[in-house]
């Protein structure tokens, strides 16, 4: 039995792949891109690339957040806060305590019938 | 609200609350401690830096004072008593009324110079200097608060008193 030979020659079959490859790539449409495309693509890039900035006063409120948070200078605070209010409080316990001292020495020698 | 804000207003009120805290605990602390063991001259040592010395001088003159001032109020007393009977009722101001009023004055002139008498024998029992600020201190503080009181009321619209 003469068999029908299915498969052409595979030196034609390259040929025409290339032939194909060839015609698609002349009929492929290629958009022109905008102008300064690169330029735009590079900056996009680094913008991407560059830290988040926030804006005006919140960047500030962010920084000075961030300052509160650190815990050594929180504690350094407190401390020092603890340590100003007891003087304050040390230094008009003893005002206070020296002028109920006068009033009872003033009560003591001059009734208040004869100030 | 932004989580910033909140951490600082929390800060803030964190920072207010341990100064306020503290300021009072001391305050009341201090203030209970000075105020345990004190007598009536304990302000004159602390105020005119006194030796014991000097301080046990002062003790006696107090300690002799303290009799003849009670007497004294007690006479002050009596005759307010007097004056209030006499004023009691009546809608004008009766003889009797302004008798009692002159002893009245009279008591308490006697008083307030027996306390000034009393002052100047402290003060010189002080060294010189700390001798002379107490007496300015105590006429003062005794006797100044006349002073303001009539010159307040000299000074006060539609109430205006002539000086005699």
């Amino acid at each position: 039995m003469n068999k029908e030979n299915i498969n052409p020659d595979p030196g034609s079959a390259e040929a025409g792949d290339v032939k194909l490859g060839a015609l698609l790539r002349t009929s492929r449409v290629s958009p022109e891109l905008p102008p300064r495309f690169q330029e735009g693509v590079w900056r996009r890039i680094e913008e991407a690339d560059a830290p988040v900035k926030s804006t005006g006063s919140i960047a500030w409120l962010d920084a000075l957040a961030a300052l509160v948070l650190r815990p050594r200078l929180a504690l350094a605070t407190a401390a020092v806060l603890m340590v100003a209010g007891a003087l304050l409080g040390v230094r008009t316990g003893s005002q206070v305590a020296h002028q109920d001292a006068q009033a009872r020495y003033l009560a003591a020698v001059a009734p208040n019938s004869l100030r | 609200m932004n989580r910033s804000l909140v951490i600082l207003l929390g800060a803030l009120a964190l920072c207010a609350a341990l100064l306020g805290g503290s300021y009072a605990v001391s305050r009341h602390v201090c203030q209970r401690c000075m105020s345990k063991s004190v007598s009536d001259l304990d302000w004159l040592q602390q105020e005119f830096h006194l030796s014991d010395a000097e301080l046990a001088r002062i003790q006696k003159l107090h300690e002799g004072y303290l009799p003849k001032c009670a007497e004294m109020c007690a006479e002050i007393a009596a005759k307010k008593s007097e004056l209030e009977t006499a004023l009691n009722g009546t809608t004008n101001v009766s003889p009797v009324a302004q008798q009692k009023l002159a002893e009245l004055a009279a008591l308490r002139a006697q008083c307030q110079a027996q306390m000034l008498q009393h002052f100047t024998e402290v003060s010189q029992t002080m060294p010189p200097e700390q001798g002379r600020r107490y007496l300015a201190e105590m006429q003062r503080l005794t006797l100044g608060l006349h002073e303001q009181t009539e010159s307040s009321m000299s000074g006060s619209a539609g109430h205006e008193h002539h000086q005699h």
